[in-house]
């Protein structure tokens, strides 16, 4: 098992071989030199070459150098398990510069270039949406780990699949319902004025309805903007309890004037962890956020009954109780997203294995066996808990967390049902030619 | 270079489609969400009162006694070995080692020590190197020691001599702005193979040109060498080389050497406005004010291929905009000082006292990224070509890629640049003080003719320290 903080560095073809081989030295017991290592049994254990479209520059790198950590991670685990299909996995590194039209070059890369088997890991949505056509006119296997509803809405193509990482609008949907019956029914929204901000507004105002609670008021804050005060007169006063979803620099800034503007009288206040994610709760000018809640996709402080599955996750991560590095307690993780590499490249494995995966030609095949997957059970390849997968969008479903910020750390105190976050489906992937 | 495919165009399309729904949002609050924290309006007050103290101050202080300092130096060593041209050689070779990793190692630019070396420990590191302790690069650089081999070689001649004078720093000025474009405009800099190209074909070009225009060339029109030779004329140690006393190694006040008799021709001038404009210009476009002034959104920045236009115009334009606020100044000093000397030779005189503000904004503006990927180049240095080698026991270092998170790494972070801001600001107006005066009978006003100038620094100053507080993308 690699140590996570390791710069997991890669080779010439962007695979990250130490890492690889590690573990599969470990499993297949291939004969080692000092400083060097190579494949022993290269005729049946050729790679399974997996292009990793990372965003190692551009306003994404804090964030993408967690998902490489926690890929170098499963990889290794899963090579140190016998890879796959007896196969070892490489990972190739490709900087994408968090660009949608570089993410599209770089597809083609690892499709012409690299001749990767598939691609995967991307985070941020605008290069999803950008890569999706690039992946769907060469046929190549994306499974993103975006978070974004854009594969769920069947605006995409049959290629791109997001199995590892619950949408936006499933974890907003799913907050309704605790949020209603334990915060307040009268809810004023405040959110960055455009397309990530639109998203909870629409979602959550429709699920609070659902609920019979009320939105009622939303106040949408220009992106640049980087003080607030002023828009805080606009929350009603009726307002029971406050949601939030500011992200950006001036998200401390936020804070800190909310907790000016309200002092100790404040409603309830709930928030998204993306606002803060990577960032320490027990940063100064931050105490305002204590006794507030936040949705987490998985729990970045360690909790009490995690399960063994979520501590071995853990520590093949190389992340400590506080969800920051082993190696640098300043360094803190993005754990609500970052699990969904881990979760994604075991899908991958579950799906190659199902087609008997022997090559590019069988491509198609493993979107249909993954499409034919229902169901993720909780344990070491799934450690944020068991999924549903609808084939039919792409898309798997799962448990969120909602954590009440106590000391500076957040505790999680509800765990949402996966059908909390359901909803009805707009799409069917499968009726679509390969 | 790069082909456009369909597939990319049609990506492209429906990217722009879709780029009003579904998104996910992550950008960081990290380093400069702290920065924001921090009283940084009154630093800028602050920084503006100490250049303009510094001013004042210094006017009771007559330009000769500076320059006297500024003349002193103490000898600290001599040498009678030149090893220029097998140093230079080297440091080819090394230059060589570094381009084939980049053509065959790994294409990721954290794990390729091409990108890692050239940008962070070349161009940043070694900028800052060279403001300290000289002109390095003269031993380092990676053409002489080749040139001189070609020249014993072949018994090359190069035939017109005068040809270069006539080309005064244009050719430079040129080299430095497609530097700077690359750099700040050009989608993917860090691309290995990409980087590769480049360097190695100016290598060529630049190995060219010393052919047909000599040695020299390199003082003259190659953009690096004179880029780092101006930096290094701050520094405090300097280094001068000569074929019968060898290498002197001695000890002067810093920017001693910015105060020149004979001022730079227009062409210098402008060279050094231009890489004042470009740090600067790094600063600004990462800005939601200039994100802002161009309709974008900072939180869903589209990436740097979709602002290669307005950045492209917006390097141009600042560098212009820069030059007539210089050039105002220096009229407007002129006309108060009633000097005989025309705008464009005082410009050449002062513009020198520009190169502290650049190395300081440099240093401020850099470091962050200098003290991460620094540490990603030791690592990838044990694997160059990602073979799974470990030769300096690096390769599987931590990186602690945190190193300024945080609020306290901030509150570090930020005093740190906004003193090297500040510094640099008060020896620009030091170095302009003792310069301006030179031949001058009426001292009081010659220094009222410093006004202008000193102005501009005191409000570089406050935008120096502005640029590096306010909200932007990482």
């Amino acid at each position: 098992m690699t140590d996570a903080s390791s710069n997991n560095r890669s080779n010439g073809e962007g695979m990250s071989r130490r890492t690889a081989l590690k573990g599969i030295g470990a499993a297949a017991g291939l004969v080692t030199a000092p400083g060097f290592v190579r494949y022993a049994q290269a005729q049946s254990a050729s790679p399974i070459r997996i292009g990793f479209q990372a965003h190692r520059t551009g306003i994404g790198a804090a964030y993408g150098r967690w998902y490489e950590r926690t890929t170098n991670a499963a990889v290794a685990a899963i090579n140190a398990a016998g890879g796959i299909n007896g196969r070892p996995l490489e990972i190739i590194v490709e900087d994408d510069g968090t660009d949608p039209k570089r993410g599209a070059e770089v597809v083609e890369k690892f499709a012409r270039q690299h001749k990767v088997d598939m691609v995967f890991g991307t985070l941020f949505s605008h290069v999803v949406v950008g890569s999706a056509p690039t992946a769907g006119e060469l046929k190549m296997p994306y499974y993103v780990v975006s978070e974004g509803y854009h594969v769920a809405s069947g605006k995409l193509n049959r290629y791109v699949v997001q199995p590892g990482i619950t949408d936006v609008r499933a974890q907003v949907t799913s907050m309704a319902p605790w949020v209603s019956s334990n915060l307040g029914k009268k809810a004023t929204m405040i959110f960055p004025d455009y397309a990530f901000g639109h998203d909870h507004r629409d979602f959550f105002t429709a699920a609070m309805k659902a609920q019979g609670a009320e939105v009622i008021a939303q106040v949408p804050i220009p992106p640049t903007e980087s003080s607030f005060t002023r828009y805080f007169p606009q929350i009603p006063r009726e307002t029971e309890v406050l949601y939030h979803v500011m992200v950006g620099p001036a998200v401390l800034t936020f804070v800190k004037e909310l907790g000016e503007f309200y002092g100790s009288n404040r409603p309830e206040i709930f928030g998204f962890i993306d606002s803060l994610e990577a960032v320490d709760l027990a940063s100064p000018g931050l105490e305002f956020l204590e006794g507030t809640y936040f949705w987490e996709g998985m729990p970045r402080y360690l909790q009490p009954d995690a399960s063994d599955a979520e501590r071995a996750y853990r520590n093949a991560v190389g992340i400590d109780e506080n969800g920051a590095s082993k190696d640098d307690p300043r360094d803190i993780s993005t754990a609500a997203h970052m699990f969904g590499c881990w979760e994604t490249l075991y899908i991958i494995k579950a799906a190659m294995e199902a087609a008997d995966y022997k090559g590019p030609e069988d491509r198609a095949k493993v979107i249909e066996a993954t499409e034919a997957m229902t169901e993720f059970a909780e344990g070491p390849e799934h450690p944020q808990g068991r999924k549903i997968f609808n084939g039919k969008i792409h898309q798997c479903f799962g448990h969120q967390n909602i954590s009440r910020v106590e000391g500076g750390r957040l505790d999680v105190i509800h765990r949402t049902s996966i059908e909390d976050g359901m909803y009805e489906p707009e799409a069917d992937y499968t009726t679509m030619s390969f | 270079m790069r082909r456009r495919p369909t597939a990319v165009q049609g990506g492209c399309a429906v990217f722009l489609m879709l780029a009003l729904s579904c998104q996910t949002a992550f950008a960081h609050a990290a380093e400069r969400g702290f920065v924001l924290l921090l009283p940084t309006a009154h630093y800028r007050v602050a920084g503006a009162l100490a250049v303009l103290a510094s001013f004042i101050l210094l006017a009771f202080v007559p330009p000769r006694v500076l320059r006297a300092h500024a003349r002193r130096a103490t000898v600290l060593a001599r040498v009678r070995i030149n090893g220029q041209s097998a140093v230079s050689l080297l440091a080819f070779l090394w230059l060589v080692f570094l381009l084939l990793a980049g053509l065959f190692g790994s294409p990721d630019p954290l794990s390729n020590p091409l990108p890692l070396f050239f940008w962070s420990v070349f161009w940043i590191g070694l900028t800052i190197v060279q403001g300290a302790f000289g002109n390095l690069w003269a031993w380092l650089n990676p053409w002489v020691g080749p040139y001189r081999l070609f020249v014993r070689a072949t018994g090359w001649r190069q035939e017109d001599k005068g040809a270069l004078g006539k080309l005064g720093y244009w050719p430079a000025l040129a080299g430095f702005f497609a530097f700077a474009w690359f750099e700040l405009v050009d989608p993917a800099p860090d691309d290995p193979r990409r980087l590769a190209f480049v360097v190695g074909v100016y290598w060529l070009l630049t190995f060219a040109a010393m052919l047909a225009f000599g040695p020299k060339w390199l003082m003259r029109g190659e953009c690096v060498s004179v880029f780092f030779s101006m930096i290094s004329r701050m520094a405090p140690l300097s280094c001068e080389n000569g074929r019968r006393i060898g290498t002197t190694l001695s000890l002067r006040w810093p920017g001693a050497g910015l105060i020149v008799a004979k001022g730079l021709p227009i062409s210098g001038i402008l060279f050094v406005l231009l890489s004042l404009s470009a740090v600067s210009f790094d600063g600004l476009m990462h800005t939601f004010a200039w994100f802002a002034l161009n309709d974008l959104n900072p939180l869903e920045f589209p990436g740097r291929s979709a602002v290669m236009g307005i950045n492209s115009i917006g390097l141009a334009a600042f560098f212009v905009l820069l030059a007539s606020a210089f050039f105002l100044a220096i009229s407007l000093g002129v006309r108060l000082a009633g000097d005989a000397a025309s705008t464009v030779e005082t410009a050449g005189r002062l513009v020198l006292s520009l190169v502290p503000i650049a190395l300081g904004y440099h240093f401020a503006h850099y470091l962050g990224a200098l003290l991460v990927s620094g540490q990603y180049a030791f690592a990838a240095l044990s694997d160059p070509f990602g073979t799974g080698l470990d030769l300096f026991g690096t390769a599987d270092m931590p990186i602690v890629a945190a190193i300024t998170a945080g609020a306290d790494g901030a509150w570090m972070m930020w005093n740190l640049q906004a003193a090297a801001i500040v510094a640099g600001h008060v020896l620009a107006v030091a170095v302009a003080h003792a310069a301006v005066c030179e031949g001058e009978h009426d001292g009081w006003r010659a220094v009222f003719g410093q006004l202008p100038l000193a102005l501009l620094m005191v409000a570089y100053t406050v935008f120096g320290l502005w640029l590096l507080s306010a909200p932007s993308v990482a």
